[in-house]
């Protein structure tokens, strides 16, 4: 295998999915009004009489979620003069001296200035360029947690160091003190049983939907009821709670209940929730129905290709063609229409919910009807193709029989354009299915990217933007080096000289 | 030696120069389009499914001028008896939720439907072709135009298509732009692919060696020759791109309230399902009878224009 290749093509890879981000943004942050992102915020709807509050929550948005960079007056003026004092009040009425300052100040440095609607004092803003907010958003991609990491005026005594010592739950743990999460390194009983909390990767805070949570945390986080179970907190007090105790991180103020239950200031956690996270839903459900269309669909094109022409291949040929041209919405609809007929299987996911098997059957199926008439149609091609080549005349003169010559010479040939495809099948699983999912009312990751796009949540759709070209570039990649591991003919540098 | 050399030379025989001759070709008459008919129309079953399809398309462009069908007069909206009413011989296909006769609907819907598949077709095939052959030419192109590709064909097409529907209003021009935005270099990925497998054969080499320029290579040397594998293209990518549109109305981001839909048919009608099946079964139908018949007329068609077949 050649290094050099890979890792010139890894270069491209990033500089490809970092012009996707580009586009990505331009689309989300100059493309759709920046005002529509709080058609769906119930706390800027509050705001309606008090259009001073309403200008100072915009900015703010706008300034947190990277639009801008929003200057007030009043932080300006509170440099200048101490709190109270009569200059201050003096300063803060509009057409001062200090004001006027302020006003001269911000548009040399090339803000745009302009006064709230009540009170006539001034702010400034200043677009952020899309290159600029690409590269901030990606410096904050990737966070290490040290115990310098915490910054807490109140607490300036707060221990700074490492130790060893056990979790709540009983798991060994790498402890931090100063650093943001509390437990480092941690095991517990949950897959894959040791968990890190020193690097993280951070996409920003989901608004106006899932206020409050990181993307990642939609996203990957167990979802429905908190699943309580008895716990003993470090206090001793004990209590039902949800709370995994590796997430800790460090809480500024807490409250009556944080002293109750925990000794430090590590009081933030996340809480165990009784349905698998929307991540794991679309990635097992891609999984059953990668087996079954893998399963049916290669052993179908095999068969079809060997009886070509007869019936068997024109009955496959015809579940191809409505697949093609019947859309999916369509007869996934009928499918489920026969299916629930005929069995007793329920006919939405929530029926009986994640834990039940019944409730992934219809759902895997649906979702692997199209997949197994493409397999069909390219094993058979792929076998037809191999068939017609002259190797294999050659071994029917050398006196090998049918079988030998299928099994051992056109079956691996005609395998290796199969294999290329499913490290993308494989990936494409985690982006879920939007009909499927919609239709069988699985919560899974199909329905994100449709609905963060409506509700606005430009954090999300960059977020999904981000991880979905990452695996598109990256699983290519990864096709063309299993190809290579299984033909040995196949030299990736050398077709890339050549095209 | 000697003898058989006498012998070679009784065998032949000086012929005589004759103009008419020397000018005349002695291959079978051959035309290429005649040769494509010929062989299109000698299935039965491919001419059933042009009828077929003929009367679909004609049938739905043709309906909607006589029946007046607007999406935003509903007549009967008011009247609950006309609402729901099974296929009859006075209601053909039934009427839906609103009173609206289902006939009327669909075959409004089904002419939009039409014209978004051939338009958004049309187009990305000419600009495909256009950019791929060149591409698949030039090595040069290639090296950038890979990378043009891996960034268009991975923005997400989704928040493309709502953006745009966002900025231009939603309608029938922003579907068809949104359809042909990006879908352009897929079509000219494959052609280039093509383009490549074709560029280097000897009868090529030959071509450039007597000089011809790039573009008569490209129009009177390779064009034709992927004639079979565009039709089979553009056979998969008109139904495709009326499933999108499908998809797309199903997300409520197709075409305006004010334009008929299959799409947009297929999702308001689909909860009535159990209830009321004709009004899911019957745009499903004519949606997949259409798409079918386009499908199987364009698989044949590209069949019979690849001159392989012609003997």
């Amino acid at each position: 295998m050649n290094k050099g290749y890979i890792l010139k093509r890894l270069l491209r890879s990033v500089i490809s999915v970092l012009l996707i981000m580009v586009i990505v943004f331009t689309l989300v942050y100059t493309l759709v009004p920046r005002t529509s992102i709080f058609a769906k915020d119930d706390a800027f709807r509050k705001l309606a009489t008090k259009p001073d509050d309403k200008v100072e929550y915009q900015y703010y948005i706008w300034e947190k979620l990277g639009y801008l960079d929003f200057v007030r007056s009043a932080d300006y003026l509170q440099e200048l003069y101490e709190e109270n004092s009569p200059e201050l009040k003096e300063a803060q009425k509009p057409g001062s001296k200090e004001m006027e300052d302020f006003k001269a100040k911000y548009e040399a440095e090339g803000y745009t200035v302009e006064t709230y609607p009540k009170s006539g004092r001034y702010y400034a803003y200043k677009d952020t360029p899309v290159i600029k907010h690409v590269a901030i958003w990606l410096s904050g991609l990737i966070e290490i947690d040290t115990p310098w990491a915490v910054d807490d005026e109140e607490n300036p005594d707060l221990e700074r160091g490492l130790s060893f010592g056990k979790t709540e739950s009983g798991g060994l743990a790498l402890i931090g003190s100063g650093s943001k999460h509390k437990y480092l390194l941690y095991t517990d009983s949950n897959f894959p049983w040791i968990h890190q909390n020193i690097i993280n990767l951070t996409f920003g805070e989901s608004y106006p939907t899932y206020q409050g949570l990181d993307v990642l945390d939609v996203l990957f986080s167990s979802q429905g009821k908190e699943a309580k179970r008895p716990v003993t907190y470090s206090t001793g007090k004990e209590g039902e709670s949800g709370i995994i105790f590796g997430t800790l991180t460090y809480k500024n103020k807490l409250d009556r209940m944080d002293k109750q239950k925990f000794q430090d200031n590590y009081a933030t956690y996340r809480t165990d929730k009784e349905n698998p996270s929307m991540v794991a839903i679309s990635f097992i459900m891609g999984i059953i129905a990668m087996i079954i269309s893998y399963g049916l669909g290669i052993p179908i094109g095999l068969l079809m290709a060997r009886r070509k022409d007869k019936l068997a291949d024109k009955i496959g040929m015809a579940y191809i063609i409505f697949t093609i041209a019947v859309p999916s919405l369509a007869y996934i609809f009928l499918f489920r229409y026969l299916a629930t007929s005929i069995t007793n299987l329920p006919s939405v996911f929530t029926t009986y919910g994640a834990s039940d098997i019944r409730s992934w059957v219809l759902p895997a199926i649906s979702l692997a009807l199209p997949s197994i008439a493409g397999l069909m149609l390219w094993t058979r091609r792929y076998v037809v193709d191999q068939t017609n080549q002259d190797y294999v005349k050659f071994a029917k003169a050398k006196g090998l029989n049918q079988k030998e010559i299928f099994r051992r010479h056109i079956l691996k040939n005609a395998s290796i354009p199969i294999m290329h495809g499913i490290p993308a099948s494989l990936a494409g699983c985690i982006g879920g299915a939007f009909i499927t999912e919609n239709i069988y009312a699985v919560g899974g990751m199909g329905k994100m990217l449709p609905s963060a796009i409506q509700e606005y949540n430009n954090t999300m759709i960059v977020a999904l933007a981000f991880l979905f070209s990452m695996i598109s570039v990256l699983s290519v990649l990864a096709g063309d080096i299993l190809i290579t591991k299984i033909d040995p003919r196949i030299s990736l540098t050398e077709k890339a000289g050549r095209s | 030696m000697m003898e058989e050399k006498i012998q070679e030379k009784e065998l032949f025989a000086f012929a005589s120069f004759d103009k008419y001759e020397s000018e005349h070709i002695a291959a079978p008459k051959y035309s290429y389009w005649k040769s494509v008919w010929r062989t299109f129309f000698k299935s039965k079953f491919t001419v059933g499914v042009g009828i077929l399809m003929l009367v679909l398309v004609g049938f739905s462009i043709i309906q909607p001028i006589f029946s007046g069908y607007d999406p935003l007069i509903a007549p009967n909206v008011n009247n609950p008896e006309m609402r729901f009413l099974q296929p009859s011989s006075d209601h053909l296909f039934g009427t839906d939720n609103v009173g609206n006769e289902v006939f009327d609907v669909v075959w409004a819907g089904a002419k939009n439907s039409i014209i978004i598949g051939f338009v958004a077709t049309i187009i990305n095939m000419i600009i495909g072709i256009a950019v791929g052959a060149v591409w698949g030419f030039s090595k040069k192109m290639d090296k950038w135009m890979i990378e043009v590709y891996n960034v268009i064909s991975n923005v997400p097409f989704l928040l493309l298509a709502m953006v745009l529907s966002y900025a231009m209003g939603a309608g029938m021009g922003t579907l068809i732009f949104v359809m042909c935005v990006t879908d352009w270099i897929f079509v000219a990925y494959f052609i280039r692919t093509q383009v490549m497998i074709i560029r280097d054969r000897e009868y090529n080499l030959a071509s450039r060696c007597l000089g011809t320029s790039t573009w008569t290579m490209i129009k009177n040397n390779i064009l034709p020759y992927l004639v079979s594998v565009i039709m089979t293209y553009v056979s998969r990518m008109i139904p495709s791109t009326i499933s999108y549109e499908v998809f797309l109305s199903y997300l409520g981001l197709g075409l305006s309230v004010k334009e008929a839909s299959l799409g947009r048919m297929v999702s308001v009608y689909t909860p009535y399902m159990n209830g009321y099946p004709h009004l899911f079964w019957i745009p499903v139908t004519v949606l997949a009878l259409l798409s079918i018949s386009l499908y199987i007329v364009g698989q044949k068609l590209a069949d019979a224009t690849d001159p392989r077949t012609h003997m």
